[in-house]
């Protein structure tokens, strides 16, 4: 019975921690693989995310509705951020950074002028079932299942549909796509906010098993960030995935044979490492094998 | 600068300090310079403590933003996370200072391993991330989380058990002395040959050191990037590859101003620690981090300069924001982004190209200096 349970939790835990990093890095990690832009408010984005889902669960929405509502909150900042700020700073990878970073300190310390530094909160919601003498929550397992479905639909988004096609064209070939008629300019604008959505999602999604305050954002960004720079740009979905099996394997491993503190930098070092091997990310690194294997 | 050679000494000296990669290079230039370091240097004759006190500080800073603006500016190297070694260098003085004041009388070898301990930490990081080629945003990233995971680290460190001999790592209380008698944070005290002078963090003669150590630092900067390594490091910022074709190794070249920056990095920090005797986890947290990056942007991270007066203009607004409410990073936030959008090589350097450009053309006519033609190139 002890075993089932402890083999049971390792299993559980591995899944939760990859329902954390593909749900913080997936809209980074979108914008990050079409635009060239890491956006550095992205924990600010999900920080909004989580207001709006916590204050639309509280005026009496259903949970999915207000995280709904947290997604299109979430999307429309991005559309305001995307309009007046980041286009003017595409292809200028360093500054479109540091801009970004500027946005985050505004959104951070607006909210917390605005909202003050008090906390909210969100029940989470299922309860929980017991394996072998452990308890574990459900809502983590539904975490999980939101991550999964939101790439799978962020996949279908980009490879099926006209958008998502037209959004490929301009990112493999801007001024070729625009000759033919692409709106260049339409594309950024919606993809910058779809990614801002799936921030959105993934801070109404976190509310309900964290406490929220304008500093909410900062416990999800690190981690992300590394997450993204793992996977790499040539193909964000794909680099997202293989960047989340591998470090949420080795922060399961790490945080129970030492300490949580270890995990997160043992992440930082299997990162390091696995950069060294890759410098441009898995997905590049992936691509490249493949591309040789085409040739043989 | 080219030099007849009856040029005199002063012009002679003067002339390794100015080139192209700096703005300010003419003698009306310099002469503004002389005017401010004078005003600097007597601002404790006519100033409150009070403001002694926090002019001490700003000088810290302005350090710190000169060793980012090494790295960024004139490498291409950004590093959001450049309060790693302010931090590290910070800790290493204190535990060294504690542990060594008292059987050695000063604290030398502490502000040395201020300096040296971010030096050999960037060698570490620097070799895996250069030696690895990786792209210049991942080491920007990187270098925030390492900064971060410090803190982290930093934070949990709360236990006794956390002691470096005398020294108590503290988590959230800071760094101090491990039991009630081992000696405090001590203050900065020099020592050669028996005579040892200390520099209360709260006092002139700390001000007109860390003046002192400011200059020194400008000044070696203004001549190192003017310097044919200067030549190589912009060399690197336009085009990693190209340099690396005329046969540079453009890795040792980043290594080597990258350990450079860490330590001086690591010289505010250590500095900053007998300011305030006093240091803290949040010294790693996005916060200090940001604002390292917002006073080189704002100023213009191509130039000294411009940096060292945007730093200190900046650290002037926050105080006085501060009377105001919690609205100062706010407000810096703000400056951040509107500065690169309006003037994206900064508005500090900006100004002074323009300033330089008025002074220049009313000297065209009598004397033939090219001086808007150097301040447009170092643009």
């Amino acid at each position: 019975m002890e075993l089932s349970g402890q083999i049971f939790s390792w299993v559980y835990q591995y899944f939760d921690n990859m329902a954390f990093l593909l749900l913080a890095a997936s809209g980074l990690i979108l914008i990050y693989g079409m635009m060239g832009v890491i956006n550095m408010a992205h924990g600010e984005i999900m920080m909004i995310g989580a207001y709006i889902a916590a204050s639309a669960f509280h005026a009496g929405a259903p949970a999915p509705v207000a995280i709904v509502a947290a997604g299109v909150g979430a999307g429309l900042a991005g559309v305001v951020l995307e309009r007046l700020v980041i286009r003017h700073f595409y292809n200028q990878l360093l500054s479109s950074l540091v801009v970004t970073w500027g946005l985050s300190l505004i959104i951070s310390q607006a909210a917390l002028l605005i909202l003050g530094p008090s906390i909210m909160n969100m029940p989470t919601p299922f309860g929980s079932f017991s394996v072998g003498g452990f308890s574990f929550g459900v809502y983590r397992m539904v975490l999980f299942a939101v991550a999964v479905a939101l790439i799978v639909a962020v996949w279908a988004l980009f490879r099926f549909t006209a958008f998502g096609i037209a959004a490929r064209a301009a990112m493999e070939n801007p001024r070729m796509a625009a000759a033919l008629g692409v709106d260049t300019k339409r594309i950024y604008t919606l993809t910058f906010a779809i990614g801002c959505a799936l921030g959105g999602i993934a801070g109404g999604m976190f509310a309900q098993t964290a406490t929220i305050s304008p500093f909410f954002g900062q416990n999800y960004t690190p981690m992300a960030f590394i997450t993204v720079v793992m996977g790499g740009s040539a193909n964000a979905i794909l680099g997202l995935i293989y960047a989340a099996l591998y470090l949420a394997g080795v922060q399961t491993v790490a945080s129970n044979v030492f300490n949580p503190y270890v995990g997160y930098v043992s992440i930082m070092a299997s990162a390091l490492i696995a950069l060294l091997v890759m410098p441009a990310g898995i997905s590049d690194f992936i691509q490249r094998r493949r591309a040789r294997a085409m040739e043989r | 600068m080219p030099q007849s050679p009856r040029a005199a000494l002063p012009v002679r000296i003067l002339a390794s300090f100015n080139g192209p990669q700096t703005l300010g290079n003419s003698r009306f230039f310099w002469c503004c310079w002389l005017v401010a370091i004078l005003a600097l240097a007597l601002l404790p004759c006519f100033a409150s403590r009070y403001h002694v006190l926090t002019a001490s500080n700003f000088l810290i800073s302005s350090i710190l933003a000169l060793s980012l603006c090494l790295i960024w500016g004139y490498c291409g190297i950004l590093s959001l996370g450049q309060a790693a070694f302010f931090g590290v260098g910070g800790y290493a003085y204190g535990i060294v200072g504690i542990n060594l004041i008292e059987p050695m009388g000063n604290t030398d070898l502490a502000l040395l391993a201020g300096v040296l301990a971010p030096a050999a930490f960037a060698a570490c990081i620097g070799g895996l991330m250069f030696y690895s080629r990786l792209k210049g945003v991942y080491v920007a990233i990187l270098m925030l989380v390492v900064s971060l995971l410090l803190g982290l680290f930093m934070r949990q460190t709360a236990d006794p058990s956390y002691t470096i001999g005398g020294a108590y790592l503290g988590g959230m209380n800071g760094l101090g002395p491990a039991t009630a008698s081992d000696p405090a944070l001590p203050s900065l005290t020099l020592g050669l040959a028996g005579y040892a002078v200390e520099f209360d963090g709260r006092g002139r003669d700390f001000y007109w050191f860390v003046l002192g150590v400011g200059i020194a630092v400008y000044l070696g900067l203004r001549w190192l990037v003017n310097s044919s390594f200067g030549y190589l490091l912009v060399a690197c910022r336009e085009d990693l590859q190209r340099t690396e074709t005329f046969g540079y190794d453009v890795r040792l070249v980043q290594l080597g101003v990258f350990c450079l920056s860490a330590a001086l990095a690591g010289l505010s920090g250590a500095l900053y620690t007998a300011w305030g005797a006093y240091i803290h986890p949040d010294g790693f947290s996005v916060a200090p981090n940001i604002l390292v990056v917002i006073w080189v942007a704002v100023g213009g991270r191509k130039d000294l300069t411009s940096v060292v007066v945007s730093t200190l203009a900046l650290n002037a607004i926050s105080i006085e924001l501060a009377a105001w409410g919690e609205i100062s990073l706010l407000a810096l936030g703000v400056i951040l982004v509107t500065a690169m959008l309006a003037a994206p090589e900064g508005v500090a350097a900006t100004l002074g190209a323009w300033i330089g450009g008025i002074v220049g053309r009313k000297r065209a006519g009598s004397a033939t200096s090219s001086v808007p033609a150097r301040l447009g190139a170092a643009l």
